[in-house]
């Protein structure tokens, strides 16, 4: 620890600012060459940002969107997502259920080999749903496979080598699904070797197109190719699919400051960068450096309406407010055109997003006015929460205040930071918020993550007997056409009861330098940086 | 006397046309420093608009208007309350010593060891996410400062020949620390208050800068700094002005700061 | 003077102590679950409750607080609740990039603030005292993080001199690691410089005033000696606080600039670990920067006599 040192004894610093001066001058020589795209030729690297670091290298345990994000190229599952979210084999080549939806056989593909160059067999697989059914794990998904959620596990075996069958206690048209969530790291399958002989997590051994390298806290992770990987035979599909791991290594850079990772992309330090704002996207567009690709996701954003509140509880005080929102109008603004209104809890990018799903609420200023009057509503003040960490609510919700005190709708926006929004939302504790759902890959489980019993679970912004009912139905039917109209029905009702007002789903872009060849978003919003390609010239 | 003349010259017009734009804009403004008019987004400095607009179509010129009244009352009232708390601690340590001195400085240093933003966050939720939150956040995590640059003058300032005559005399403790201790820690105060000022100012564009800072869509300087961010490539003037206006507001505040410090002093020499 | 130095930290250990408390009160008073915002909205209570009782969370407050002091005093700090990193080396670590930047630019705006003070005070009223203490009023007028917006804007962005995002220790690549610190400690050298160059004028006019210095010019003593011998010690005083402060401040301080900048200090430390309520990380920021300003104090308040013999080091 240094010590202030007065004037006349500064020897010390002096020579510290020689030399300093001189790493200046030779900085300044190697700082030119610095600005170059990451490498040419073999070793390349793919430079990508992320907003904040890993939360662990577990696939499924202690983790956010961006670790999920590196780890889906590391870990692959018995099942996966396909490109139009439905699910598709994996590991496995084929999979057959019993008549009464309580056994499911995967069959396993041939030669397929782990990271460490084992060959895949049953075995692993049981190993490692033995693994994830243990509390102490902490699988983000074991609530949905012990018996507290949609079914209960009973046993995974593996008759022979090519084969494992689970058995389940209740069917469930969600048990695929569940299986293939990329935030629970897909179920990866992985080698008995990611842990240590005293059950401490060590490394993830899995079977995808790359494998991990290296974890510098704070700074970076970096995933190196498997050159002994087994691809699918068919083209890129989703998360299943053909894989081919172009780029040698990628390198997830740590990078929270947006700005910075612009500036970073502009001055070729950085070759992708996930998520940037519609501002920026607007201002990338107009660039010949650097390509945006867009991709309507799965996540959502609504103001979600306490019905317990006094002045809210009357249904025709929130519908006044939807009819004097023109949700088209915010929707375009804040996204800069990226997305479009969706007034229903179903993603529009979901192949049950029909044209029921599509109608919504027309700005109706005289109608809300009515409303208002009938309702007996004198202007008293209406709290919106919002956040600043999210720059898409920030925004709707300043311009559903405006539009709001266009019909004599008070509404004061109270901003918190996201830890006490979270906080209050689970409580139940406000009159009304702007809010975001993150992405689910089935219209039960985004009708699910809205509706309940408030009673028991406060942060359920619907509590509606007859949602309810439809719910709990579509989440057992395996019947595409009637899950559909369950959906539907549900959507209906939902416009008349107003607990929420869904404004549009988030539109993700992805920027990249010109370099960067064969990326595609998807709607799930899990970049899949195999089959990308990094071209040699800047 | 040149020097002085120039200084205060200039420090006043600042502050002068500063105070005129606060008081003015709490009747009037161009436009509505709220009004989003989304088809004028991001419009650079015209006839119409002075200073442009900004993201939502709002006036940037009315908008740094209202934002004046708002970031300099903050920032008032913050120099005030602190100067005040640090003032009374500061005296009574440093001229008492002894275990008083040793108890106040351990809550001062408790008080200087906790963060920023940490305080603020909790003053916030517990006053309410206001003016008046932040304004005591503030004030709680500067007036330490104050403490210490205070008991630092007193501890050289005692041992001067008059206080100890002072004393000697008969005088009691609290009327020696008013009559002759006091009015010598006026110029080291007034140097340190008018350089508070402007760290509040920057404390304020700071906790605008990570999401917590009065409210939005109410304007401050700060609050507009923090959401020029994105668009400083593309609308660079909604980062020049709010920048520029702290920056000249501090310059201001500084050279006025200056100038009354040479006039407070007794013993300033008439060149 | 030693037993002065141990009883000096001996009456630190309080503050310390309240400072634990107080934060370890007020991080859980204000709302908002770590528990929940890592396992996200969408989560099942029951797995909820589950990482609660494993981070202990689910015990009472004073019993949460003695666990953690038992084991701080045994020197271990905890684990991250967001990465699971050892929480002591981790700050450390941090510590180097903050410390690194800070200390140099104080160091550098010292050397340069304290001269420039002390000949525009001499050389009071006359061009060069104006125009020294206009360039400082000027530097100390700019907004510190507006200021570094810029130069990043310049010559990070439009020049392309130096790199914009991420950090290198200079202890790995001192070349490269020196590129990504010159503009942060640029910008705080910029404005501290204008800050210390007040304060070192105004204290040594006030010297300049006072007899005994009336008195040596008198007797005929060369100026330079005056300036040396009588001025200088007694006006370094206030503005030996003041450094003391800035660097206290800006230890916990450079938070902004460290998000402008991107680099991986102590501040942004600190304030991630307020938002994410990650409590071991919080907890042990503040400890150490608790610490470290009672170290700094500490060594001001040592200086004092050595400048001003007639201030005891009671």
């Amino acid at each position: 620890m240094h010590v202030p040192v007065p004037p006349p004894r500064h020897t010390t610093a002096r020579s510290r600012r020689l030399l300093q001066a001189t790493a200046w001058a030779l900085g300044l020589a190697a700082g030119t060459a610095f600005s170059q795209t990451g490498g040419t030729g073999t070793g390349q690297t793919l430079r990508i940002q992320i907003n904040s670091d890993i939360r662990s290298t577990d696939p499924g345990g202690n983790r956010d969107d961006n670790t999920d994000n590196v780890l889906l190229h590391v870990g692959e599952g018995l099942v996966a997502l396909r490109e139009d979210t439905s699910i598709g084999p994996m590991l496995a080549s084929k999979v057959d259920t019993s008549a009464d939806g309580l056994t499911y056989t995967f069959t396993l593909r041939d030669g397929v080999k782990f990271q460490n160059g084992a060959t895949l067999v049953a075995d692993d697989v049981v190993w490692s749903w033995q693994r994830y059914l243990r509390p102490a794990s902490n699988w983000r998904c074991l609530p949905e496979f012990d018996g507290k959620g949609m079914t209960k596990v009973l046993s995974v075996e593996a008759p022979n080598p090519k084969t494992v069958v689970f058995k389940l206690e209740r069917a469930s048209a969600l048990f695929l699904t569940m299986m293939a969530r990329p935030d629970c790291g897909s179920a990866a399958i992985l080698h008995r070797s990611s842990v240590g002989p005293d059950g401490q997590w060590k490394e993830p051994v899995g079977t995808g197109p790359y494998k991990f390298k290296e974890w510098k806290r704070g700074q970076y992770v970096e995933l190196t190719r498997f050159d002994g990987y087994t691809s699918r035979a068919e083209p890129r599909d989703g998360l299943t699919g053909g894989k081919k791991a172009e780029v040698e290594n990628l390198r997830f850079v740590v990078i929270p400051d947006s700005a910075a990772a612009k500036a970073a992309l502009y001055s070729g330090g950085l070759d992708a960068f996930i998520s940037p704002s519609p501002a920026d996207v607007v201002e990338m567009r107009k660039r010949s450096d650097v390509v945006v690709d867009n991709t309507p996701v799965m996540s959502m954003i609504a103001l979600l309406l306490q019905t317990n509140d006094p002045v809210l509880k009357d249904v025709r005080v929130r519908r006044a407010l939807a009819l004097a929102l023109d949700t088209p109008e915010i929707a375009s603004t804040v996204t800069e055109g990226l997305s479009v209104v969706n007034n229903s809890v179903v993603p529009s990018s979901s192949p049950y997003y029909d044209a029921v799903q599509a109608t919504g609420f027309k700005r109706d200023l005289t109608a809300a006015k009515k409303l208002l009057a009938e309702a007996g509503y004198r202007g008293q003040p209406i709290r919106m929460i919002a956040n600043k960490r999210y720059e898409s609510l920030y925004s709707s919700a300043v311009l559903v205040q405006a539009m709001a005190s266009e019909a004599g709708i008070n509404i004061e926006l109270e901003v918190l930071d996201w830890a006490t929004q979270l906080d209050r939302y689970t409580k139940g504790q406000y009159q009304s918020m702007a809010f975001i759902y993150s992405a689910r890959i089935d219209p039960s489980l985004n009708y699910e993550m809205v509706s309940g019993d408030k009673a028991t679970q406060p942060r359920k912004a619907w509590d509606s007997p007859y949602a309810q009912a439809r719910l709990t139905e579509s989440m057992v039917s395996r019947d595409k056409a009637r899950r559909q109209v369950l959906f539907d029905e549900m959507h209906k009702q939902m416009l008349q009861d107003v607990p929420m007002i869904v404004l549009f789903n988030a539109s993700d872009a992805t920027a990249m330098r010109k370099s960067v060849t064969g990326f595609k978003g998807w709607a799930p919003a899990k970049p899949r940086f195999w089959n990308v390609r990094l071209d040699a010239s800047p | 006397m040149k020097k002085l003349k120039t200084h205060t010259l200039i420090g006043g017009v600042l502050i002068g046309t500063l105070l005129i734009l606060a008081v003015v804009a709490a009747v009037w403004t161009p436009y509505s420093p709220l009004g989003i008019d989304l088809r004028s987004k991001l419009q650079a400095p015209s006839m119409a608009h002075w200073l442009g607009t900004d993201e939502f179509g709002r006036d940037v010129a009315s908008r740094a208007m209202q934002g004046a009244s708002t970031s300099c009352l903050i920032a008032l009232l913050t120099v005030a309350l602190a100067t005040a708390m640090g003032l009374v601690v500061g005296v009574v340590a440093g001229f008492m010593r002894g275990w008083t001195d040793r108890v106040l400085m351990a809550f001062n240093d408790t008080l200087l060891a906790f963060p920023g933003l940490l305080l603020a966050l909790g003053v916030m939720v517990i006053v309410g996410a206001n003016q008046w939150g932040i304004v005591l956040a503030l004030s709680l995590a500067y007036a330490p400062s104050v403490v210490r640059v205070v008991r630092g003058t007193v501890l050289s300032l005692r041992e001067r020949e008059y206080v100890e005559a002072s004393r000697m005399i008969g005088n009691s403790e609290i009327y020696t620390m008013w009559r002759h201790i006091l009015p010598n820690c006026v110029a080291p105060i007034a140097v340190l208050a008018t350089s508070m000022f402007g760290w509040v100012l920057l404390s304020e564009s700071a906790l605008s800068f990570l999401g917590l800072g009065v409210p939005p869509p109410a304007p401050t300087w700060g609050n507009m700094l923090a959401s020029a961010r994105p668009y400083m490539a593309s609308a660079v003037w909604l980062c020049l002005v709010p920048g520029l206006c702290i920056a000249l507001t501090l310059l201001g505040i500084n050279l006025l700061g200056e100038s009354l410090r040479d006039r407070l002093d007794p013993r300033t020499e008439r060149a | 003077m030693p037993l002065y130095l141990l009883r000096r930290i001996a009456m630190t250990i309080p503050t310390l102590l309240l400072v634990s408390i107080a934060v370890f009160t007020l991080m859980r008073l204000i709302p908002g679950d770590p528990v929940l915002l890592m396992l996200g909205e969408g989560a099942d209570p029951a797995q909820l409750e589950l990482m609660r009782h494993q981070m202990g969370l689910d015990q009472p407050l004073v019993t949460q607080y003695f666990v953690w002091l038992r084991h701080a005093l045994a020197g271990d700090l905890g684990v991250s609740t967001t990465n699971g990193l050892a929480v002591l080396p981790l700050i450390w670590e941090r510590f180097h990039v903050s410390a690194a930047i800070v200390l140099t630019a104080v160091a550098l705006a010292s050397l340069i603030a304290v001269p420039a003070g002390l000949i525009a005070a001499w050389r009071k009223d006359r061009p060069t005292d104006l125009a020294i203490i206009g360039a400082a009023t000027l530097m100390l007028s700019v907004p510190s993080f507006w200021l570094g917006l810029l130069l990043l804007m310049f010559f990070g962005q439009f020049l392309g001199w130096l790199p914009v995002v991420g950090y290198v220790p200079m202890s790995e690549n001192f070349s490269q690691g020196v590129l990504y610190v010159i503009l942060p400690i640029v910008t705080l050298v910029l404005v501290e410089t204008g800050v210390l160059t007040r304060m070192s004028r105004a204290s040594t006019i006030e010297i300049l005033r006072l007899e005994y210095v009336a008195h040596a010019r008198a007797k005929g003593v060369p100026e330079s000696q005056v300036l040396r011998r009588h001025v200088l010690p007694n006006a370094f005083n206030p503005t030996l606080t003041m450094i003391g402060l800035i660097l206290g401040h800006l230890l916990s301080g450079i938070a902004v600039l460290e998000t402008v900048f991107t680099l991986p200090g102590l501040g942004r430390l600190m304030i991630d670990s307020i938002f994410a309520r990650d409590y071991p990380v919080l907890q042990g920021c503040l400890l150490f920067t608790a610490c470290i300003y009672v170290v700094i104090n500490l060594i001001v308040d040592m200086c004092y006599p050595l400048f001003d013999p007639r201030v005891s080091v009671q």
